[in-house]
């Protein structure tokens, strides 16, 4: 991993209190896996927390990354305008290993695709069964990066784009649902519990893993801020050792 | 270049810039950004007998200029450390310091003394909550922190003790003095000040714990001051540290008689904080035609 100081190419908002920003690195990005993130320096001075963002895309030497304005650092962030320069860490975490699958069912909420978009790139040449779930229309994003999906569904909480429902439910209500292989899933906290829920209920065997989103601090595995329980009552580090985990080995 | 090696209590270390605990786990991850090697020292994560979890998340919050923490002293236990990081540290050649801390006083002396012999120093965390004294962190009254310095001193026979003093009290000055006379070699300041971070739209604090230790840039002058305070009130070594951020902030704690520093919220803002330090340091010594970097501690003089 490294420190890089990137440029700023764009950074536009995509949906409702959603942007994305691509950062022009001085060099290719090698043996990025979807999944992982980066840490990015976002006002330095006044904010000493870098923010953890997942990668969304990589295109040469440039690198997207998709964020809600939530508080005082993603507002600041938007401020960040072309040619600016910000540091960033990278990459970081394991991100989604999917060379033993070809079927992959896909589950994401809200900015939880983000990730999910960037699992969905590495792999060119695997089957993608997509669900995709927003708050509403306002909130959708980004859906051209699933159209290669053999498979698509997009819902919304209040059913004014597509499918009137969530992400989750629209994946184990479909008659028509494909074998998948492994499900790969990422979105609000509450979402991945219902689906940690649901596999038990149903005693699915297909494996399952899921990008966890935790406040950090160093980014890199050190300071112990952003753990998680695993089942066997330990913790992990969502920096480190995930923040893609066995949705079984983690408590939701 | 100037001359950046420092002596503490007999100890020589390559430059006097430290990972401060909390803040560098055993230096393994930070080792795959730079080689460890290029740091003074390292004050381990904060240890106990047995292991612990810590507090629920979020663990971090931040402020203008400042980041706030309650991770509860989550560490695998002194044990791990003894068979699992202390050879990888040994090996990097880093002056390594056993951060301790303990629910009583006995633990104090248990966790010393496995320790003795093993580590360059141990440093008592001594501000940590749910301790046994009244109610009172350990820290707080220099009654307790003398007690705790002397159990933990009768228990290290070869490792030099370092005192880790909070903030968070009446007299920096007596607490300094009451470590001094507990039996401390060196006394390191600040740990963190306690504060609280408010999320007003869900009108709840931020951190789980509701508060946390408060570090970083922001807290740095108030941090200088103690450490000036407690350097003219003892004769032993002292370490200071508290906001950290630059090789220039550095050389202000050691004018004020600190004999090494600690970095720690710098490590979050900029993984390659330390190795940057030791080098800004070293050019404004050498911008001042400054050969050692001793000559420039204690050197300030009040209006």
């Amino acid at each position: 991993m490294k420190d890089l100081l990137a440029t700023v190419k764009s950074n536009v908002s995509i949906a409702e209190n959603i942007y994305a920003i691509t950062l022009t690195l001085t060099g290719p990005l090698k043996n990025i896996s979807g999944g992982q993130f980066v840490n990015l320096s976002v006002g330095e001075g006044a904010m000493l927390l870098r923010r953890p963002l997942g990668i969304c895309k990589i295109d040469g030497n440039d690198l997207t990354l998709c964020y809600q304005v939530k508080g005082k650092g993603t507002k600041k962030l938007t401020e960040a305008k072309a040619g600016d320069k910000l540091k960033v860490l990278l990459p970081l975490g394991n991100g989604f290993d999917l060379n033993e699958f070809n079927n992959i069912a896909v589950i994401g909420g809200g900015v939880g695709i983000f990730p999910l978009i960037a699992a969905i790139r590495a792999y060119k040449d695997k089957n993608f069964y997509s669900y995709i779930g927003f708050r509403n229309k306002a909130a959708v994003c980004l859906l051209e990066e699933f159209e290669k999906s053999k498979l698509l569904t997009v819902t919304t909480d209040d059913g004014s784009y597509g499918d009137k429902g969530n992400a989750v439910s629209a994946y184990f209500s479909d008659k028509n649902r494909p074998e998948a292989d492994v499900i790969i899933a990422c979105g609000p906290p509450v979402m991945l519990k219902v689906l940690k829920e649901e596999l038990e209920k149903r005693n699915f065997n297909t494996p399952c893993y899921v990008s966890l989103e935790e406040r950090m601090g160093c980014g890199i595995g050190a300071c112990l801020v952003c753990t998680c329980k695993k089942s066997d009552g330990d913790n992990a580090r969502v920096c480190k050792d995930g923040p893609v985990f066995n949705i079984k080995n983690i408590n939701l | 270049m100037a001359d950046l090696k420092v002596k503490i209590c007999g100890v020589e270390l390559k430059n006097p810039v430290i990972a401060a605990s909390g803040t560098f786990g055993f230096g393994r991850e930070f080792n795959e950004v730079y080689d460890i090697s290029a740091i003074g020292g390292i004050s381990t994560k904060g240890m106990t007998l047995l292991p612990r979890l810590g507090n629920p998340v979020p663990r971090i919050a931040e402020g203008y200029g400042v980041i706030l923490n309650a991770v509860g002293l989550q560490n695998p236990g002194v044990e791990h450390f003894i068979s699992n990081d202390l050879k990888f540290l040994k090996d990097k050649g880093v002056t390594v310091i056993a951060n301790v801390a303990g629910n009583t006083l006995e633990d104090y002396g248990k966790i010393c003394a496995k320790l003795d012999g093993l580590v360059d120093f141990v440093e008592l965390n001594i501000s940590c909550p749910n301790v046994k004294a009244g109610g009172m962190a350990f820290g707080i009254k220099p009654e307790s922190i003398k007690a705790v310095t002397s159990v933990a001193k009768d228990s290290l026979k070869s490792t030099p003790l370092m005192v880790k003093l909070s903030p968070n009290v009446e007299s920096i000055v007596l607490n300094a003095q009451a470590a001094q006379s507990g039996g401390a070699d060196c006394i390191s300041l600040v740990n963190t000040f306690t504060g609280m971070v408010v999320d007003i739209e869900r009108r709840k604090p931020l951190i789980a714990n509701n508060t946390g230790g408060v570090s970083g840039a922001g807290i740095k002058p108030i941090a200088v001051r103690m450490v000036y305070e407690a350097a003219h009130a003892v004769n032993i070594p002292v370490i200071g540290m508290g906001g950290i951020m630059t090789g220039e902030d550095a050389i202000e704690f050691m004018m004020c008689g600190a004999g090494a520093v600690q970095v720690g919220t710098a490590n979050f803002a900029d993984v390659n904080a330390m190795p940057r330090i030791i080098e800004e340091m070293n050019n404004w010594l050498d911008g001042h035609g400054i050969k050692d970097i001793n000559e420039i501690v204690d050197t300030v003089k009040l209006n």
